[in-house]
């Protein structure tokens, strides 16, 4: 609108970089002027006597860089390239080269630019001005004004364009020389080289690109009427705009940003520039197998992108593979009418106009005709609607009943039943799981977290909420539950399947049986191992109380309820020992196996799972193996709490749990403990990775809350527990029965997630009352609270830990393979 | 003039634009009555991301001239650029190949976009129009070129929404428009925007009907793609708007400006959540992109540098410097695992 700003376009970094440049030449504040003599050597001794006044000051690059450094408290690399720019648009120049516009980050002098020159102080100059300041300087010493070789060329060239005005282009030139030598040598010296300086950007040399160029836009548009004249229709519709704005639902800003950070927090997990690729980033390790294996169509999805489906429904019919597998599922079901449709009008709303007429029929005629071949199930007022968009047909005319079919049947029901069905469990089971070959990439501390399969619940978002804190003590709430799990229960035994049965329900998905296999290895100590699988065979009263410490369990709530998901299905392929106590007997065995090295059990842990991705397929063997280790890991959780204080004391690899959750957090944990994270975090890692998006995460972050609660004070829990009591007990009970009625079907079942994790939480609270082994109770909260006291160096933060763990694994996983 | 106005129906310039006025501080005051929190403050339990290991992978050599804009191909590994000589390239970026250079008859090819097929590109720019080549190693790919739309401006962006039978495009003739490649009609054209289009972007759902626009008259708007109408619009820019990006979610827009700032929209809480600045950071941005998971913001300056924001936290996580001019385009490849930026030093730069 005012005349100037419409004569040219000034972009707002001119503005800032003046306000800059005004507060470097303070006097005061502004860049330091170095003593005179750091600048006898290089200026003219003339010129000395000046170099009070302000525009004679003379500055050194480093003093440049070092004021901007200060001022902006910036890096000096950043700084560096700033001050550059500021050349670059000639805010000040360098004194003794003419040619290039570069700062260095040393004694090199510079000088700041009259203002009178500065970009955008006046209307950018023409040819004219160009000719007089060429013809001027070829007038005056050849020695200090000669031009260049491109400048004798330009004004050659000028004179011949330009030769109806040269005689005034001369005249100018020559009052200007006569003008010039008025002033004092110092001036002159000053006032040629800014001129110089001017034109160096306002005419570089050829092959340089002058940083003033605009974007490259018209000049009608860019300049002149940038804003268009405002016509009464126009404001019309931004008053229409207004008021549609006025009237329009919002949310909270804080609700909005909730549910912004829960996505961020879920799609981590799968942003390869956070989170890395498995095996490898392809532009990184010049590797393509990431690419080979994720392309769109493949035989064989990738254990993550299978688990990728799980997170919503757009997610699976994004992915090429997602929608086939989806596809088949439904027609295996003879439900797959509702995709096809759906496909069907997502393909017509992008088809060429010519297409239309003839696609809206054959859909119609397909889907929606009465008695067509594959009829839609849709209710009476979404069929009108179609009937009256019929009669004009367009790429929208199944809008609303496709809306329809995605959100009613597809979403609420299609969907939901195939990421519970055996086909997805399936998928997830053989899924590949990449081994990182090289240990590139970034960092992995992003949690895993929260990816609700289902609708997310209120309260559950919330829950993860609040255990997303760091609070130190995760483990033991989960221990707990699963405790009083137990201890319900009975036996050991039922525990497991109850945990399974949780697992299953709340994460859609298990993951890969190979997983399991990991986990007892872990951090158990042999020795100890094999006396917590005694215990748990004679007095499986005792292991609730156990369980809370052991290093696995306390280093990893997650990592046995992930685990345990899984189960279910290993069982069925495999011939199972439904018996506590043969399970037991095979933990026995694995145990003695793992008593040898460490190192060594991870290996034999870490065989079989490499085998069944391989194989896709889990021999019975296999799945043999991962049925025990499911039930040894619950095993194993006892041990550890009854020798917990011996394991406290002693630096083996038990006292893991403790120092696991720091390495997430930071790297500089000591070797060990991070060895001992490692193998945890493999099957932590494996169990994460193949596990469902979701809910099991969302019982850590209960156990976390808990936990927290009953390490701060051990009465809390106890109140917590009296409270829910009942409604747990009811629930446990009735899961129990359940349980007995039919152990192999658990999967199948649909209990609502949000009653899985309730019960899941609730159970340790009610443990104690429950069950009442007051014996049990008091080593608990101790246990929790010494716990609590050594995580307060580094707290651990269940999730994010997790997620960290799952990082680090993949990082370190073939170190593990080869120990 | 119209001054004993007594409807609607003699609506004055004037007059609209004093009720527009009153209803812009009404609107400014239904959001503050929910502004209950800050985007940082629901980000603090996040972890910090501290350590950012992307360097430069590639280097795509070829043009002559400036590079004006740049779009990945759906297969992940190539990339189609334009330049100022009016030359677009089309690249293997893995191997740096180029494997095809078309000459159009224009300079300064602002806008080129691959369709959702990758056997098609579009791209134009000050000759107004959007020019579609379908791919084919084995002929001339000049030859089997279609105009499919004019605008009466420069085309300074284009998409193709999901389908390779469609485009839109923006223009500084300050609208939008779709076209049926086929037949070049205007399928529909979306005026509202009161100065040049920059910049458009599309919802990520798949059967999303929305797009982005960003403009110089600093106003991001949210078209429906089905009706033509602004369904919603957001001020804050000081300046020029260069780029918009829809959030992966869906639910949020990043802009970079000429303010030198970029800024996060969420669409459900109707209002800037979040500004991505620094003192230091003076110059304009022209281009923004966010990583897959929506954590990061890349987004590329005037004064050569790449910054790279934590969106959540509002902090910058680091800077990216390797090109010798402007960084012009930038963009995330489709699968997240690189980013590929393009500069008026003529080159581009696949970073990873």
């Amino acid at each position: 609108m005012e005349p100037d700003k419409e004569k040219c376009h000034r972009p707002k970094a001119f503005d800032k970089m003046e306000g800059l440049v005004r507060e470097m030449q303070d006097a005061e504040n502004g860049v330091p002027v170095r003593s005179q003599k750091l600048f006898l050597t290089s200026i003219p001794s003339a010129f000395m006597g000046k170099s009070h006044q302000a525009h004679h000051r003379l500055h050194l690059g480093y003093d440049l860089i070092e004021w901007l450094m200060e001022r902006l408290s910036i890096e000096e690399s950043e700084a560096l390239n700033l001050a550059n720019q500021l050349c670059q648009y000639g805010y000040f120049f360098p004194v003794s080269d003419s040619k290039n516009l570069v700062v260095k980050d040393d004694s090199s002098l510079y000088r700041f630019q009259s203002p009178y020159y500065w970009p955008y102080a006046n209307k950018a100059p023409d040819n004219i001005d160009y000719a007089v300041y060429l013809s001027k300087r070829s007038m005056r010493n050849k020695q200090r004004h000669a031009l260049d070789d491109h400048e004798l060329e330009t004004l050659g060239n000028l004179r011949k364009n330009l030769a109806n005005k040269w005689d005034f282009i001369t005249i100018q030139a020559e009052e200007q020389v006569k003008l010039g030598k008025v002033l004092k040598k110092g001036e002159k010296i000053i006032s040629d080289s800014q001129e110089r300086a001017y034109w160096r950007i306002h005419r570089p040399p050829p092959g340089q690109i002058s940083s003033l160029e605009q974007c490259p836009v018209p000049p009608r548009s860019r300049n002149g009427n940038r804003t268009k004249k405002r016509t009464v229709e126009d404001g019309k519709r931004e008053v229409d705009i207004l008021k549609a704005s006025l009237s329009r639902t919002r949310v909270k800003v804080s609700q909005a940003l909730e549910s912004m950070v829960q996505y961020v927090e879920t799609y981590s997990e799968y942003d390869p520039i956070i989170s890395g690729t498995q095996p490898s980033n392809p532009w990184v390790s010049e590797d393509l197998t990431y690419w080979q294996l994720n392309s769109p169509l493949v035989e064989i999805p990738t254990e993550k992108r299978v688990k990728r489906w799980g997170l919503s429904m757009e997610e699976l019919v994004s992915d090429p593979t997602g929608l086939q597998e989806f596809t088949n599922y439904l027609r295996k079901e003879y439900s797959h009418e509702n995709i096809r449709f759906w496909m069907a009008v997502n393909d017509l709303r992008r088809s060429a106009q010519s297409q239309i007429q003839r696609k809206v029929n054959e859909i119609f005629e397909e889907f929606l005709a009465p008695g067509a071949p594959c009829e839609i199930n849709i209710d009476g007022k979404t069929m009108e609607r179609v009937h009256q968009e019929m009669r004009s047909p367009s790429r929208f005319t199944f809008d609303s009943a496709q809306d329809h079919v995605y959100t009613l049947l597809l979403k609420k029901d299609c969907y939901p039943r195939f990421i519970r069905s055996e086909h997805y469990k399936n998928l997830l089971a053989v899924g590949i799981q990449p081994t990182t070959k090289k240990r590139f990439f970034g960092f992995g501390q992003q949690k895993k977290k929260t990816s609700t399969s289902s609708a997310p619940n209120p309260a559950l978002l919330q829950q993860q909420q609040q255990s997303s804190q760091p609070c130190g003590i995760s483990t033991g709430a989960l221990s707990k539950r699963r405790g009083s799990d137990r201890s319900l229960s009975g036996s050991a035994h039922e525990l497991a399947v109850s945990g399974v049965r949780g697992g299953d329900n709340r994460v859609p998905h298990s993951h890969s049986q190979s997983n399991l296999s990991d986990i007892p290895y872990r951090g158990d100590l042999p020795g100890k191992s094999r006396t917590s699988t005694t215990a748990m065979t004679h007095s499986p009263v005792k292991k609730p109380g156990i369980a809370v410490t052991s290093g696995a369990s306390t280093s990893e709530d997650v990592c046995p309820w992930e685990a345990h998901g899984p189960e279910p299905r290993s069982r069925k392929n495999s011939t199972q020992m439904d018996s506590g106590s043969s399970a037991s007997d095979i933990c026995v065995a694995v145990q003695v196996a793992a008593e040898v090295t460490d190192p060594k059990v991870k290996k034999a842990g870490h065989l079989p799972q490499q085998s069944t991705m391989d194989g896709g397929k889990s021999s019975r063997k296999l799945s043999a193996v991962c049925c025990i280790e499911p039930r040894r890991a619950s095993v194993s959780v006892p041990i550890d709490r009854k020798i917990f204080e011996e394991v406290s004391k002693v630096p083996t690899p038990t006292p893991a749990p403790t120092p696991t959750p720091p390495v997430p957090n930071k790297s500089d944990v000591d070797n060990k403990s991070e060895e001992i994270c490692r193998t945890f975090r493999k099957s932590l890692s494996v169990a994460g990775a193949a596990n469902a998006p979701t809910i099991s995460v969302s019982s850590a972050t209960d156990d976390g809350d808990v936990l927290q609660e009953a390490g701060a004070d051990v009465v809390d829990p106890k109140v917590d527990g009296a409270e829910d009591e009942k409604p747990m007990e009811e629930r446990l009970s009735a899961a129990m029965v359940e349980e007995e009625e039919d152990e192999e079907q658990d999967h199948k079942r649909r209990t609502e997630p949000e009653v899985v994790i309730s019960r899941l939480a609730l159970a340790p609270l009610a443990e104690p009352d429950s069950e009442s082994p007051i014996s049990e109770l008091p080593p608990e909260p101790n246990f929790l609270s010494e716990e609590a006291k050594s995580n307060d160096v580094c707290p651990w933060e269940d999730e994010e830990t997790k997620c960290n763990v799952d990082g680090s694994f993949r990082k370190t996983y073939t170190t593990l393979g080869f120990l | 003039m119209t001054s004993e106005v007594s409807g609607p129906s003699v609506d004055t310039v004037e007059s609209l634009m004093k009720e527009a006025e009153t209803l812009k501080i009404k609107l400014e005051e239904e959001r503050q009555k929910l502004n209950d929190v800050t985007l940082a403050s629901v980000a603090e339990r996040l972890e910090i991301i501290n350590y950012m290991n992307i360097k430069p992978r590639r280097t795509l050599k070829g043009h002559q001239a400036k590079v004006l804009c740049s779009d990945w191909s759906p297969d992940k590994r190539h990339i189609v650029s334009s330049s100022q000589d009016g030359k677009m390239i089309i690249w293997d970026a893995y191997t740096t190949n180029k494997e095809h250079a078309v000459t159009m008859p224009t300079t300064w090819v602002m806008a080129c976009a691959y369709a959702p097929s990758g056997n098609l590109v579009a791209c134009g720019g000050l000759d107004n129009k959007v020019t579609v080549y379908p791919l084919s190693l084995d002929e001339d790919v000049t030859l089997r070129k279609k105009t499919v739309g004019t605008h009466t401006s420069y085309m300074s962006c284009c998409i193709f929404p999901n389908s390779d039978q469609q485009i839109l495009t923006g223009s500084g003739d300050s609208t939008c428009a779709l076209w049926d490649v086929e037949s070049g009609q205007l399928l529909q054209s979306f005026h509202g925007h009161s100065a040049d289009v920059m910049t458009i972007d599309l919802a990520p759902s798949e059967t999303g009907n929305t797009f982005v626009s960003g403009s110089c008259d600093k106003l991001v708007l949210i078209w429906d793609m089905r009706s033509g109408h602004c369904v919603q619009s957001f001020e804050g820019h000081e300046s020029d708007v260069n780029s918009v990006k829809f959030h992966p979610s869906g639910d949020a827009v990043a802009t970079g400006s000429d303010d030198s700032t970029c800024r996060l929209f969420d669409l459900r809480a109707d209002k800037e959540v979040a500004t991505y600045s620094k003192e230091s950071i003076i110059f304009g941005v022209n281009s923004v992109d966010f990583s897959v998971s929506g954590r990061l913001l890349f987004s590329g300056y005037n004064d050569y540098t790449v910054n790279v924001w934590d969106t959540l936290k509002c902090v910058r996580v680091c800077l990216l410097y390797g090109h010798e001019n402007r960084v012009s385009c930038l963009q995330v490849s489709p699968d997240g695992t690189a980013l590929s930026t393009g500069s008026w030093d003529s080159t581009l730069r696949v970073w990873a």
